[in-house]
């Protein structure tokens, strides 16, 4: 209850001068209020209207406990606006029966993610994921979708397989993958450099750990162009490139051999 | 204490990561399950963008741009096996293509409370021309209009006629 009552304080230096990203069961709130608003969300779909509001009221009071945990910055509430945009994405996905409207839900979901990657500075892979999942993905998906529906309902759409449990695991994932996340060293705190051998590295830095460069190397080399995203890609990774175009390309026969009608002769 | 923005990253990340994981429990059509899928990928990517920006160099972007890559052969790919699999069974239920699990569980009985149209049960009446005690009806004996074709021998009723 911490950061509730951190939110009824209307103190602007307190309110910047919170204590963001130390783990505490307090987290477990938001999470469990979202499980709980999946569930009855899907049971509502088939129930009614009622149960449906019931659970995207559920669903906004966990996104608005989740806000207590974030930083208010401009930049975050943006990002965090994106964020739930692509968790109520989500939640439609899961909950809709339509297939088609699940589709749907999916395409808001990734293109919300495209604004969070925008938002830290991927622009060319944001556009990509664009293209890729909501341009192409979506639309084939959505063509086989149509070709395989019928007027009605099918059972297999409308019977999801047990979702309580897959609630309980997918609850126990998220939770320890906040915990994990939010763990004191979970990760390092300052930026290191890792294009470089760790010798290198260390030979270079003039830090007492060893690896941590000082700050002026790491402005310069932060990444902030497309364009040396690019150069990164076709001198350092070339091999990986080349690798994923012949992949790409097994793939599309592979795929072409799959889907063609077989012949007569061959049955 | 941490950078917060990559913190909340990955915890977004992992939100992600678990919707597809439900959805890929839970969803029984196999276009869903495949969406849901891409959407754990969609979290990986997440997860290495966020981890791009932290160190501030583009060892992460170049990788989740291999995952894209990648995720995008598996589209094509799982697209066609949907396409082949659809042209056998007519049907795009998982549970349809469940040959290799235990013999021993039973089926799980499909009941669809709203959906569920059940065949109507007409009463059977023997057809003609069999005893009803000393001979059974056959089992596919439909008893509906012009089920049974009825042959009118002609020459016997004009025998018996006669």
């Amino acid at each position: 209850m911490n950061s509730l009552l951190i939110l009824a304080q209307t103190d602007p230096q307190l309110w910047a001068s919170r204590v963001t990203g130390t783990w505490s069961l307090t987290m477990l709130l938001p999470i469990l209020l979202g499980a709980a608003a999946y569930l009855i969300i899907q049971e509502g779909v088939t129930r009614g209207l009622r149960w449906v509001l019931l659970g995207v009221l559920c669903l906004i009071g966990s996104i608005g406990l989740a806000v207590t945990f974030i930083p208010t910055s401009l930049d975050a509430w943006i990002l965090f606006l994106f964020c739930s945009l692509a968790t109520g994405g989500g939640v439609a996905f899961l909950t809709a029966r339509e297939p088609v409207y699940a589709a749907l839900g999916f395409a808001t979901s990734v293109l919300s993610t495209c604004g969070v990657l925008f938002m830290q500075s991927a622009l060319f892979i944001a556009a990509a994921t664009m293209i890729v999942y909501a341009g192409a993905t979506i639309i084939i998906f959505l063509f086989v979708l149509m070709f395989a529906q019928q007027s009605e309902l099918r059972a297999y759409d409308v019977r999801l397989t047990n979702p309580y449990l897959a609630a309980a695991i997918g609850l126990i994932v998220m939770s320890s993958i906040a915990y994990c996340v939010t763990a004191d060293g979970a990760f390092p705190n300052t930026k290191r450099d890792t294009t470089r051998s760790l010798s290198e590295a260390m030979s270079m830095s003039s830090s007492p750990d060893g690896l941590t460069l000082p700050a002026e190397v790491l402005t310069s080399n932060t990444p902030q162009a497309t364009s040396g995203l690019g150069r990164s890609l076709y001198t350092d990774y070339l091999i990986a490139v080349e690798l994923a175009g012949t992949v790409l390309l097994v793939a599309t026969i592979g795929a072409i051999a799959l889907a063609t009608k077989p012949t007569a002769e061959a049955n | 204490m941490h950078d917060s923005t990559t913190q909340n990253l990955l915890v977004f990340a992992g939100l992600l990561f678990s919707v597809g994981l439900v959805g890929f429990l839970t969803r029984r059509s196999l276009i869903l399950m495949f969406l849901s899928l891409e959407m754990m990928l969609a979290g990986v990517s997440v997860n290495l963008i966020a981890f791009s920006k932290h160190y501030g160099n583009y060892q992460g972007q170049v990788l989740a741009i291999m995952v894209l890559s990648i995720a995008a052969c598996e589209a094509a790919i799982a697209l066609a096996l949907v396409v082949s699999l659809y042209r056998r069974k007519a049907t795009l239920d998982v549970k349809e293509w469940g040959d290799l699990s235990e013999t021993i569980v039973p089926k799980e009985v499909e009941t669809v409370g709203s959906m569920e149209t059940e065949a109507p049960s007409f009463p059977t009446l023997t057809p003609a021309g069999l005893d009803p005690l000393a001979d059974p009806v056959p089992s596919e004996f439909k008893a509906e209009l012009g089920a049974v074709p009825v042959i009118i021998d002609k020459k016997v009723e004009a025998s018996s006629n006669v």
